[in-house]
This record gives C-alpha cells, sequence and structure tokens, in this order.
C-alpha cells in the first residue's frame, strides 16, 4: 500500500476548485480498510460506554448470583442491540441531525419537549450514579473520594473542550479498548470452557427456577444493554463526525464489531462475579467483592475491578453528558460539535461541562439521597427508552424524510416492533416493580 | 510500506489507474443530507396515530404506577411500613 499526504481539487470545472486533505491507496482492499478505519468509533463507543458502572453492577451480581447461566440472554442480545443502533445509523447518516433535532421537527414541540426532559433527566442521575461508583472504587484505592471525584470530573472536561473531536473519540476508543482488561480477569479466573459453551449456547433457566428475583435481574440485564441515551449519543456522534452514504455499510460494522465487543466485555463481567459464587463471597457491589476476591485470587484481580469499574463509569459519564449537550445544542440551535472551539459553541460545552460538574458535586454532599436517584434512573429509563425507540421506529418508516434507500424494509419493521413490544412490557414490569413492590410477590 | 511525507495536489480526473483516495469524513466536503427544514411534521398515518396512542396509553399507565408509590409512601393504604 502506498499513501500520500494530498491536497485534492475535486470538482471538475477551474471556476470550482475545493480542496480537501486525503490519502492515495493503490488496492481496493487498502481503500476499504482505511476506509473503514477512519469511519470507526460511534460504534464501539456507543456499545462499549452502555457497559457503565450501572452495567458493572449488574451484571456481576448476574454472575454472583447465577454463575454462568445468564450467558445465552446476553447473546440474545447482541443482534437486538445491533439493530436498533443500526436505526440510528441510518437515520444518522440520511439527515446529518441528531435524534432530538428530528423528533422536534416530525412530532412537534410537545413530545420534543417531553423527550428532550425525560432525556436530560435520566442522563443526570444516571451520571451521578457514575460518580457515586468512581467514588466508590477510588476510596477502596485508599483514595480520598473528594480528590479522585473532582480529578475525573476535570479529566473527562478536558478531555472534549479541546475543540477536536478526533481527539475526543481516540481518548475515548482507547479507554474501550481498556475494557479488555476483564477479558484477562475473566481468563485468569480459569473458567471451565465446556460450562462456559454450554451456558451461553443452550439457553435455560438457573437452579431455583423462575423466581421473582431472577426476572427482575433478566429485565434490569436487558434495560442495562439498551439505554435510551444510546440512541441520541449514536445519531448526534454521527452528525458530528459528517458520516457520508456511502459510509452506511462501515458505521454498520462499527456498530456490530462494537455489539460483539460489549458483549463479550458483559460476559467477562458476568464471569468475574461467577468467582465470588464459587467462593462464597457475599457483597454489596464490586468494589466490596473485589477486596474479598483479592484473597482467592490476588491482589491484581482487585485492583483490576477497582480501576474498571473507574474505567466503565469515566466512559459512561463522557457519553452520557455528551449525549445531553447535542441533544440540548440541537434543540436550542446553538452551534454543537465537538470540531468547534469553547467560544464558537459555548451553550454546548457549558451544558457537557455543567452536566459533569453537578453531578459530581452532588455526589460529594454528605448523605445525598442516592439510593432514591438510582431508584428514579430505573423508573425515568422505563418512560425515556420506549418513546425514544418508538419514534425511532416512526422515523425509519418515514419515507417522506428518509426515501425508499433508507426506511426500513419490512423484515427490519417486523423484528423491530417485536423488539419494541418485548422492551415495553419489560420496561412496565420493572417500573411496577420499582414504584409499587407491594403488586408482586416476593422471590 | 512506503510513505511519502509530501503534500501535493490532483485533480480527480488526473488520478492513475488503481489509485484510490480515502479522504476522513471530517476532511470531506459537506454532502447534501436530506432537506429536513421544509417538511414539517410527519403525516398522521394509521400506524403513526396508533403508535402515538400506544405511547400515550403507556405514559399513563406510568403516572398511574408512580402515583400510586407516592401514595403508598403517604400511608394511604394502611400497609406502608
Amino acid at each position: 500500500m502506498q499513501t500520500e499526504v494530498l491536497a485534492i481539487s475535486t470538482a471538475g470545472t477551474d471556476a470550482e476548485v475545493t480542496m480537501v486533505r486525503g490519502k492515495v491507496v493503490r488496492s481496493k482492499w487498502a481503500h476499504s480498510i482505511l476506509t473503514f478505519l477512519m469511519v470507526f468509533g460511534p460504534g464501539l463507543i456507543v456499545m462499549e460506554a452502555d457497559n457503565d458502572a450501572g452495567a458493572v453492577s449488574t451484571y456481576i451480581q448476574a454472575g454472583a448470583q447465577y454463575g454462568t447461566r445468564l450467558l445465552w440472554l446476553l447473546l440474545l442480545l447482541l443482534p437486538i442491540t445491533y439493530f436498533i443502533q443500526e436505526m440510528v445509523v441510518r437515520l444518522g447518516i440520511a439527515t446529518g441531525k441528531g435524534h432530538a433535532a428530528m423528533i422536534y421537527q416530525r412530532f412537534g414541540k410537545w413530545w420534543g419537549a417531553f423527550s428532550l426532559f425525560d432525556l436530560q433527566a435520566v442522563n443526570f442521575l444516571t451520571l451521578v450514579t457514575e460518580f457515586a461508583a468512581i467514588a466508590l472504587a477510588v476510596s477502596h484505592m485508599g483514595v480520598s473520594p473528594y480528590l479522585g471525584v473532582p480529578f475525573a470530573a476535570v479529566g473527562l472536561i478536558v478531555m472534549v473542550i479541546t475543540g477536536s473531536y478526533l481527539r475526543w473519540e481516540r481518548i475515548t476508543v482507547f479507554l474501550c479498548l481498556f475494557d479488555l482488561g476483564w477479558l484477562l480477569m475473566a481468563c485468569k479466573l480459569r473458567p471451565s470452557l465446556g460450562v462456559l459453551t454450554h451456558d451461553t449456547l443452550v439457553p435455560g433457566v438457573p437452579a431455583g427456577g423462575l423466581t421473582a428475583s431472577l426476572t427482575f435481574l433478566v429485565i434490569a440485564i436487558v434495560g442495562t444493554t439498551i439505554a435510551p441515551w444510546q440512541l441520541f449519543f449514536q445519531q448526534s456522534c454521527i452528525a458530528d463526525k459528517k458520516l457520508r452514504f456511502s459510509d452506511l455499510k462501515w458505521g454498520r460494522l462499527d456498530t456490530f464489531i462494537g455489539a460483539v465487543f460489549t458483549i463479550t466485555v458483559a460476559a467477562c463481567m458476568m464471569i468475574v462475579g461467577n468467582a465470588s459464587k464459587l467462593h462464597g463471597i457475599d457483597f454489596a457491589d464490586p468494589a466490596q467483592m473485589a477486596n474479598a476476591l483479592h484473597v482467592f485470587s490476588g491482589e491484581g484481580i482487585r485492583i483490576g475491578i477497582l480501576l474498571l469499574m473507574i474505567n466503565a463509569a469515566v466512559l459512561g459519564t463522557t457519553a452520557i453528558s455528551l449525549s445531553s449537550a447535542w441533544a440540548y445544542g440541537e434543540v436550542r440551535g446553538w452551534p454543537h460539535s465537538l470540531q468547534l472551539p469553547f467560544k464558537q459553541a459555548k451553550g454546548f460545552y457549558v451544558t457537557y461541562v455543567a452536566c459533569v460538574a453537578l453531578a459530581a458535586g452532588l455526589v460529594l454532599i454528605p448523605r445525598a439521597p442516592l439510593q432514591l436517584i438510582i431508584l428514579s434512573v430505573q423508573v425515568l429509563a422505563g418512560i425515556v427508552l420506549p418513546s425514544a425507540i418508538i419514534f425511532l421506529q416512526l422515523l425509519l418508516n418515514d419515507k417522506e424524510l428518509l426515501g425508499e434507500q433508507f426506511v426500513n424494509k419490512p423484515w427490519n419493521n417486523w423484528v423491530n416492533w417485536t423488539i419494541i413490544i418485548v422492551l415495553l412490557a419489560l420496561s412496565l414490569i420493572l417500573a411496577a416493580q420499582v414504584v409499587a413492590p407491594n403488586l408482586f410477590p416476593s422471590a | 510500506m512506503h510513505f511519502m511525507p509530501v503534500t501535493m495536489e490532483i485533480n480527480l480526473n488526473d488520478l492513475p489507474e488503481n489509485h484510490y483516495i480515502v479522504v476522513h469524513p471530517l476532511d470531506d466536503i459537506p454532502e447534501e443530507k436530506v432537506d429536513t427544514e421544509t417538511l414539517g411534521p410527519i403525516a398522521m398515518t394509521t400506524s403513526v396515530k396508533l403508535s402515538l396512542l400506544a405511547l400515550r396509553s403507556y405514559l399513563v399507565i406510568m403516572v398511574v404506577l408512580v402515583l400510586y408509590h407516592v401514595l403508598d409512601l403517604a400511608g394511604l393504604f394502611g400497609h406502608h411500613s
């Protein structure tokens, strides 16, 4: 492959010459690989950032309670997450606009304001839980949360406000790849490959049968794997990166790789949780489990879990805060791009900084009502996710908007409506359990 | 792999055979997207109406559940510990 740095004049006439930077390669393969690498990013980030602090807690709890018996559920969720985010890729590339802007334009101010308000509320509360996880992890590492949390918040702000989309994307992709640490830890714990293969490929109910606690854990896993902010984030990210119509197939591949990566990491978290089950360890949170597990598995595992908890929370925070800032900027009509310097997109950056700083500040308040916040996140997510997905599905059937090329095919609609109905039912059951636990029999 | 650390100008029409140009999306000429500004609100077809009706019903149920929870917390049903 030969690569040259070029300035290319693309227009045919002398009167209209446009210069762009590019690279020349000498084979179709090199062209395809290089194009993919340039498009790669939003799909991996949106998927892996969803393995945030809440996800770490849920998957580890699933492993601790049921071992690896729920791995098949993760395999089932892989195509579901892909199909939902693939719609976002199409919509983002076709319109060049974010999800919030599209809801405002096509469904009017009421639905637009409703979606935006819900998104901002659930995002902010989720951010508080991310910083709570950072505070918990750093305190188990012997660092004061009053030092660790502000440090993380400043780092998160600096990586965004430099006015370079590519810089932010590269840092975030690196953080995503850092999550491969879960894979290393899972390998170090030496799970039985036969059991793993069986539990992944053969669906089944764990010993003890279908209890209420198993039902709600399954719902929590589904809710953790598919989050409302993901729809808003990836569409805005694609619009900000200015992906072109010709990039659609690479955007889809990026999203598929992201889905596989995320599900693999989630499975590894479950395997790590399984280790605590094997050693008979009881714990209230992953940090506590890390401390207890190091007696059996060494200090490396303890530090690894704590660092990966922080990494998960940092990834979640940057993606969720950006989805809020992009959505608010789109609706308000402010300049809203990571490519713009701070001075030219003040509203966008201030929204991001405010999300990060307020959430970090709230966590540091003594006796902050974290339990109430976690409960509110679950209820609000139950409201936002179904509505955001219904709007997405309607937009993807909007021929006036997208034309024949980008709208859903009939098989897309069958798959997507099935997913939506299942998610609606699961969200309703989870929200009902959270707000009215007396309605349900105890396990 | 051979790199030529030079910047040169080339016209797309003059590109030699079997040579391909790769341009990063952020460096490319902005392409014309679907024009959403002139469209206005979505057409209220039967499926759109039904979907929005289902969404409204879902939201009403959620509000009722939250209200139930608030009243339960307030001890209105008499069994709150």
